[in-house]
Parts: structure tokens; sequence; C-alpha cells
């Protein structure tokens, strides 16, 4: 049986995953939460030298990666998948090599790649909370703007909307999300908790308010599933937990193309 | 000209705009006066600096030097060229028609009549074609209700047909609606009957005027054509070497013209 604070923040993590894989399928940030979650090894680390959690050092290297981008992107030199490349895995090894010179074990690294409840206490579970729950807030807060931002820039900048911001607060709730759900998911896995609930979600969703909710549902039911699967059978938590979300995918499209044979 | 005030009801008021991007002037000393009632037509030659000079008429930009001052309360509708919506995003126009604005359903039916969109109501935008696509932005530009459409090439991406279409439907809006209206436009000929007056720009103000004056200046014939030229001409006895005019400068102030 899992323990209540388990269940709650999977719930939390659920609840965010689902309108935030949204705009991660609509913008096409796939790639960049891919980098983002790379990163994130570098951010225990820091965290490790100028001691502060895990989570904290996770969300400041999220920040900075994101304007790191945001710089290196606003030169025109490199196409945004080449930079995201590069950021990425720059950062990742600086992550891993970082981690060995600070004496982890394979198994400590590894727990970050694919996600473990070992080290999942009731604090931490409360600071994961917390963060999705403000995460949350803000997207709801600025949902009518960031949909209009999402149908055309051009047209939420002349109506008033401070798109630069809204991108920017976007790749850092990405970030809060990703240094929430590591833990959990596992570095390796992260994007797919965000995007495959919300393609699920797609198959049906006629608006983007019903996708966002469907896709926190269906992020509830993957989590939900899997968590007691890994722990009965001893297996890493990402993978089960990405396992159960494309059975889920695919039980939606089976159901999809025999009932609307066309798709709109 | 540093006064803090419009002096005139103009709508915008934009004096003296440079705008320096990678050490080039895209914009050199423009001056342009958007008055209630205008029907102004910008043209100019691709990279002349039409897009960069919505986008400060609009004040989404801060010039290098230069003011834009519009009237206080001014309530502006812009159309983009286009918008192409990721099919990812499920939204229908009847949704998107009230995103982030304080839109009623009902204004939307009475709107959706004006430009011929109500059978598309509940389409997902995704599924629109380039000219339903176009009348659906002029549809939220109008949600505003504004004094003033600004649009950006709005025909560019539609076949003869639909340019035809689109082209009455704005006459019509100008017309029922007293709006002023500024637009870029390559299709000088089909909006030539609402035109009051035409802007050529190319970096600065080549010319600007009557439709018919604006076609006999030498400056507009030698980044335009001669075809052009005759296109737009109204009088069939118009050639290029008429000497009784100068460039009509109309009332704007300041122009960059020499």
């Amino acid at each position: 049986m899992m323990s209540a604070h388990i269940v709650l923040t999977t719930l939390a993590l659920a609840l965010v995953a689902g309108p935030l894989g949204c705009f991660v399928v609509w913008r096409r940030m796939a790639y960049f939460g891919d980098g983002l979650a790379h990163s994130a090894l570098l951010g225990v680390a820091i965290g490790l030298v100028i001691g502060v959690s895990h989570q904290i050092g996770m969300m400041l290297i999220a920040v900075l990666f994101a304007l790191t981008l945001i710089w290196l992107r606003a030169k025109r030199v490199l196409a945004t998948d080449t930079l995201l490349g590069i950021l990425a895995h720059a950062a990742l090894s600086l992550g891993l090599v970082a981690m060995m010179l600070l004496g982890a074990g394979e198994a400590e690294v590894h727990d970050y790649l694919l996600g473990s409840l070992d080290k999942l206490t009731p604090e931490l579970a409360a600071w994961v909370i917390g963060g999705c729950g403000l995460s949350l807030g803000l997207l709801l807060r600025f949902w009518p703007g960031l949909i209009l931002m999402t149908t055309s820039e051009e047209l939420a900048h002349a109506e008033g909307v401070p798109i630069m911001r809204y991108e920017f607060a976007l790749m850092v709730l990405m970030g809060v999300v990703v240094a929430a759900a590591i833990q959990m998911v596992g570095i390796l896995l992260i994007t797919s908790l965000l995007i495959i609930p919300a393609s699920s979600a797609r198959l049906f969703a006629r608006s983007p308010e019903a996708m966002a909710v469907s896709g926190s549902l269906l992020a509830s039911l993957a989590m939900l599933l899997g968590l007691p699967l890994a722990q009965n059978f001893a297996l890493a938590t990402g993978p089960v937990i990405v396992c159960v979300s494309v059975a889920l995918f695919i039980l939606l499209l089976a159901a999809r193309l025999l009932h609307r044979p066309q798709v709109s | 000209m540093p006064s803090e005030t419009t002096q005139t009801q103009n709508l915008i008021s934009a004096s003296d705009l440079t705008v320096i991007r990678q050490g080039r002037r895209v914009l050199d000393n423009v001056s342009l006066d958007i008055a209630r009632d205008d029907f102004i037509t910008l043209i100019g030659p691709n990279g002349a600096g039409k897009t960069v000079l919505l986008r400060h008429l609009l004040k989404l930009d801060k010039p290098d030097a230069g003011r834009v001052t519009h009237l206080s309360g001014l309530k502006v509708g812009y159309v983009p060229q286009r918008i192409t919506i990721d099919p990812s995003l499920p939204i229908s126009v009847r949704r998107f028609l009230t995103l982030n604005n304080s839109e009623k359903e009902n204004d939307i039916a009475t709107l959706a009549e004006e430009t011929d969109i109500t059978p598309l109501l509940d389409t997902p935008l995704s599924a629109l074609s380039g000219g339903e696509m176009q009348r659906v932005l002029l549809t939220r530009a109008l949600t505003s209700d504004p004094e003033l459409l600004i649009l950006d090439e709005p025909a560019q991406n539609l076949d003869v047909n639909g340019q035809l279409q689109f082209y009455t439907l704005i006459e019509e809006i100008y017309e029922r609606r007293k709006l002023s209206i500024l637009m870029v436009s390559h299709d000088l000929h089909l909006v030539m009957s609402s035109t009051r007056k035409v802007v050529c720009l190319y970096h600065h103000i080549c010319c600007s005027g009557a439709p018919e004056s604006v076609a006999r200046d030498p400056e507009f014939i030698s980044i335009f054509g001669n075809d052009m030229a005759k296109l737009m001409a109204v009088y069939p006895h118009t050639h290029s070497h008429d000497h009784t005019h100068e460039h009509t400068h109309d009332h704007d102030h300041g122009e960059g013209t020499t």
C-alpha cells in the first residue's frame, strides 16, 4: 500500500501535468523539456556543492537553462533544436561528471535517471505539492492569454499579451514541474509524463480546457496504476508509469479509430 | 516635434519615426497621421519596412527616434497576415473569438452575421480554409468595436476570388461602421474604389496621396514600374512624364522625401 504523502504527491503532479503537458504539445516544447530534464542532474550536483536541496538546485539550473537558451536563440545563428542538443548534453555530462566527483554511487545516479520512491520523504512531498500547486495556479490565472499566444504570438502581442514574459514563465514553470517530478519519474522519462497524457487527451478533446482536464485525469490514472506495479515488482518507477501511460494512449487511439474513422 | 499631446483629432499620429536595425535605417524619418474615416493603403516592396511601421504604429516596438501618439482610449483591431493553428490544439472558432476578451456569446453571433462566418462558429480553427480564417481573424479584430482596423497583407495567401470577397467585406465594414482603416496591401487595383489615400513606403515615405496622383509619381513608378502605375491609374490618359504634379504630400509633415 502506498503511503498518503506519495498518493498526494502523485495527484499533484498529475494535476499540473495535464495543462502543462498540453502547452508542451501545442507549442512543441518536448525537446525543451527533455533538455531541461537532462540539466537536472547538474542541478542536483550544484545543490550538493552549495548546500541547498536538490529541488532548489534543479530549479536554479532550469532558470539558467531557459535564460541561456533564450539568449542564444536571439543570436539567430543556430537552430533551436541544435542549441537544445548542445545545452542538454553539456548539462547532462557536467552533471554526471560532477556527481561522480562528489562520490555519488551508481545506484544514486540510476535513481535520478529512472526515478524511485525511496527518497520521497513527507517533507519533500510537501515541497513538490507546493510547487505543483503554484504552477497550476499560475497556468490557470494566465490561461486565456496563454491560449491566445498559442494560436498566434503576433496576434496576442498586438492585443497586449506580454508574450516574452509568458514564454519565459512557461519555461520556468516547466523547470519547476520537472524538478518536482524528477524524483518519481526520473530524468530520462520526465517529458513523457507531460506529453503522453496530453496527446491521449487530444484524441477526443474538443476544447483546450477539455484536453487539459482529460490530460490530468489520464496522468493520474497512469501514475496511480504504475506506482503500485513498480513497488510490487521492485521496478524503477519511471519506466512502469510510462508503460501504463502508453498503454492508455494505445487504448484510446484504438477506440478512436474504431468509433470515429475520420480524424479531424 | 516634442509636444506632449496630439493637437489634432488624429487617431494615430506618428512623427519622424526612425528605426535602425543592424546599422540599416529600416524606417527613415517616417511621419504618418491616421484620421477618422481614413482608408489608407500602405504599399511598398518586400523589406521596405511596412510591417516594422505597423508594429510601431501599434506601439509594439519603440523607435530609435520619433514618436507615436494614440488618441487616448483608442481601440485598434489588428488582422495579421495569416496564422497557422497547430492541429494538436482543439479550439472552435467560437472559443477563439472569446479568448482573452470580455466578448459575450450574443455579440459573437451578431458579429458572425456581419462577417458571414455563422456556419463556421463550431468548426475547429485548424480546419478552416485560408479565406475562412481571414474572415475569422477580421471578426476577432472587430470584437473590441475598434475605431481603427490595421491589417497586414490580409489577403496575401488567398486566391483571386478569395481576395475579391475579402476586400468587398472590408469595404462593407468600412462603409457601415465608419471606422478608419490602415491596410498593407499589394492588391491596389482591388481596393482602389475605397482607398482614399495611398502611402508608398520604401524605408522613407516615397509618396502619398490619392491613388491616381500617386500612380503618376516618378518615385512610385521607379519602384513599382510602369505596369503597376498603369494598373492603378484611373485616368486612361495618364502617362509617366506628367509634370503637373509634385510629390503629393497630403497633410503629412516632416516627411523624409526631398
